[in-house]
C-alpha cells in the first residue's frame, strides 16, 4: 500500500485533482460505450421483433 | 495450415453465432483485469520519484492511447481484407470498431492533456505524440461522419473501406512527419524488444490494465458487431428465429 | 471516347465553369488577407510565418476547387459514361486530376509573387516555396480527388470532404513549411523536397484506383 490513509489516498500528494478528473473523464467516457452499446443492441432486437409479430398477426 | 477459419468468418450467420459465446466472456475478463490493473496501480503501486503520484494516470493514459492505435491499425487491415476479398464481416468490423476507437483517442487526449498540467505545466504542446492521437482521433470521426452522412449501404462499405486504407497508408506518414516537428513527451512504456525501466511494481500493473482493456474492447465490439449484423440481415430466416427465441 | 477526346472534354467542360476555379482562387486571396489583417500585420511576425500562410491558403483553395471534382459527372451521367466506355477507369481519373491540376495550380503560382511581396517573404526563400507547392500540390489533388469521390452522392458535402480530407494533408504542410525554414535558416532541405515529392507519386499510384472503386459503388 503506497498510502497510510484513506484521505491520503484522495489527496494523493496534491495531484489528487488531476488524477481523480483523468480518472473520472475516462470512467464516464468507458460507461457510455458500454451503456451505449447494451442499450443499441437492446433496441435492434426489440423492433426487430416487434416487426416479426405483427407480420406474423397480420 | 488450413484456412476454413478464414472462410468461416464470411459467413454473418457463423460469426453470430461463434460471438456470442465469447463476447460476455471476453468483457467480463477485460473488467476483471483493468479493475485489478487499475486498484493496484492507484493504490499499491509506489509513487513515481520525479512526478509523484500524478503519474498513477499512466494506468489509463497508456492503455487507451495504445487501444486508439490498435483499433485504427485494425480498420485498416479490415477495409484492406474488404477491399480485396469482399468478405461480409469486414464493414460490419469497421462499423462497429470506428466509434469504440474514436472514445479511446478521445480518452487519451484528456487524461494526456490532465497529465500535462502537473508535469509540463501546460495543458497541451504540440508535440509529436500528442498532435499524432489528435490527427487519429480526427479520422475516426471522418469515417464516422462518413457513413453517417451516405445512405446506400454498397456505398457505405466501399467508402469507410476505402477511408481506413488510406488512413493506414497514411498513418506512418503523419507521425514521421509530426516527429519533425519538435518533442517533448517521454519515450514508450512498452516496447516489445526491451525490457521496461520501470520497476516491476510500476509496469505490472500496467499490463494488466492494457490486456484488460484489450478485452473489454473486444467483447464490446462483439456486441456492436451482433447488433449490426442484425441490422443488416434482418429479412434472413436464422435472425428471426434467432430473435424471436432469445429475445433477450 | 477516347483518351485525347476525353481530355479534351475535360478542359472545355473546366473552361465553361471557369468561375468555380476563379472562385477558388478569390477564396484563396481572402485566406492569405485574413492573416495580417487579424492577426499582425507587422513584418516581424509575416516574413517567418509567410510560408505557412500561403500553405494553409492553398490548402483551402485546393479543397474547394476539388470537391466538387465529380458532382457534375455523377448527375448527369457522364460517370457511367466513363465506366461502359471500355477505357481505364483509374487512368480516366488519372487524366482528369492532372487537367485540374493544372488549371488550378498555373493562376496559383502565377499569383505567388504577388502574395510574396505582400506577406514579406524573404525573397532567399521564395523558390523553395515555388518548390514545395510544385511537388506538394499533386498529392493534395490526388487524395482530395478520393474524398469528392465517396462524398459526391451527397448533395452538400463540402464541410465533410473537409473533415475527411485535411487531416491526410497535414504531413503535406508540415514537410512544406519545415523545407521553406530550412531554407531560411541555411540547412538543407532537399530531404524534405524529396519527402514531397515521394508522397505526390505515392497518391499518384494508389488515388486513381481508390477513386476508381469509390465511382464504381458510387455510380451502381
Amino acid at each position: 500500500m503506497a498510502f497510510n490513509n484513506f484521505s491520503e489516498f484522495l489527496i494523493m500528494g496534491a495531484h489528487g485533482i488531476y488524477v481523480w478528473s483523468a480518472y473520472g473523464f475516462s470512467a464516464f467516457a468507458l460507461a457510455w460505450l458500454v451503456w451505449n452499446t447494451l442499450a443499441t443492441r437492446r433496441k435492434t432486437r426489440n423492433s426487430l421483433r416487434k416487426r416479426l409479430l405483427r407480420n406474423q398477426n397480420r | 495450415m488450413s484456412w476454413a477459419w478464414f472462410h468461416k468468418l464470411g459467413s454473418p450467420k457463423w460469426f453470430f453465432s461463434w460471438s456470442k459465446s465469447w463476447a460476455l466472456p471476453l468483457f467480463c475478463v477485460g473488467c476483471v483485469c483493468l479493475f485489478v490493473g487499475l486498484v493496484w496501480g492507484l493504490a499499491f503501486a509506489p509513487a513515481d520519484y520525479q512526478q509523484g503520484n500524478s503519474f498513477r494516470i499512466i494506468y489509463i493514459h497508456v492503455p487507451v492511447a495504445m487501444l486508439a492505435q490498435s483499433c485504427y491499425l485494425a480498420l485498416g487491415v479490415a477495409g484492406f481484407v474488404f477491399l480485396v476479398w469482399q468478405m461480409k464481416m469486414a464493414p460490419v468490423f469497421i462499423k462497429s470498431m470506428a466509434p469504440v476507437g474514436a472514445v479511446m483517442a478521445l480518452i487519451a487526449l484528456v487524461s494526456g492533456a490532465i497529465w500535462g498540467k502537473p508535469t509540463w505545466g501546460t495543458w497541451w504542446v504540440w508535440d509529436a505524440r500528442l498532435t499524432s492521437v489528435l490527427v487519429l482521433f480526427l479520422l475516426y470521426m471522418g469515417i464516422i461522419a462518413l457513413q453517417n452522412s451516405l445512405d446506400d449501404l454498397v456505398l457505405v462499405n466501399k467508402a469507410a473501406a476505402v477511408i481506413s486504407v488510406l488512413g493506414l497508408i497514411n498513418l506512418p506518414i503523419i507521425k514521421y512527419s509530426v516527429v519533425l516537428l519538435e518533442t517533448l513527451h517521454q519515450g514508450p512504456t512498452f516496447t516489445l524488444t526491451k525490457k521496461p525501466e520501470m520497476p516491476p511494481e510500476m509496469w505490472l500493473p500496467l499490463l494488466f490494465s492494457v490486456i484488460g482493456l484489450y478485452c473489454f474492447v473486444a467483447g464490446l465490439v462483439l456486441w456492436r458487431m451482433q447488433t449490426e449484423i442484425l441490422k443488416r440481415e434482418h429479412r434472413s430466416n436464422w435472425v428471426k428465429q434467432e430473435v424471436m427465441e432469445h429475445g433477450l | 471516347m477516347t483518351y485525347s477526346s476525353f481530355i479534351r472534354s475535360e478542359f472545355l467542360v473546366l473552361w465553361r465553369r471557369k468561375q468555380d476555379i476563379f472562385n477558388a482562387l478569390l477564396f484563396f486571396i481572402i485566406v492569405v488577407a485574413l492573416f495580417p489583417i487579424g492577426i499582425n500585420s507587422s513584418a516581424e511576425f509575416l516574413a517567418p510565418a509567410a510560408a505557412g500562410i500561403v500553405w494553409c491558403a492553398v490548402m483551402l483553395a485546393i479543397l474547394m476547387a476539388v470537391e466538387g471534382m465529380f458532382k457534375e459527372d455523377y448527375w448527369d451521367g457522364s460517370l457511367e459514361q466513363w465506366i461502359v466506355s471500355g477505357l481505364s477507369l483509374p487512368l480516366l481519373i488519372l487524366l482528369k486530376v492532372i487537367v485540374q491540376w493544372l488549371v488550378v495550380v498555373a493562376p496559383l503560382l502565377v499569383m505567388m509573387p504577388l502574395f510574396s511581396e505582400m506577406l514579406y517573404l524573404p525573397s532567399l526563400s521564395f523558390w523553395v516555396l515555388i518548390m514545395t507547392l510544385l511537388l506538394g500540390s499533386p498529392s493534395l489533388f490526388f487524395i482530395g480527388a478520393v474524398g469528392a469521390a465517396l462524398t459526391m452522392s451527397i448533395k452538400q458535402g463540402a464541410v465533410l470532404v473537409m473533415l475527411l480530407i485535411l487531416p491526410f494533408y497535414l504531413p503535406v504542410i508540415i514537410f512544406s513549411t519545415l523545407a521553406v525554414k530550412a531554407a531560411e535558416a541555411g540547412l538543407p532541405y532537399s530531404g524534405l523536397l524529396a519527402m514531397l515529392l515521394a508522397m505526390s507519386l505515392l497518391s499518384l499510384v494508389i488515388s486513381p484506383l481508390m477513386t476508381a472503386i469509390a465511382v464504381k459503388a458510387s455510380v451502381n
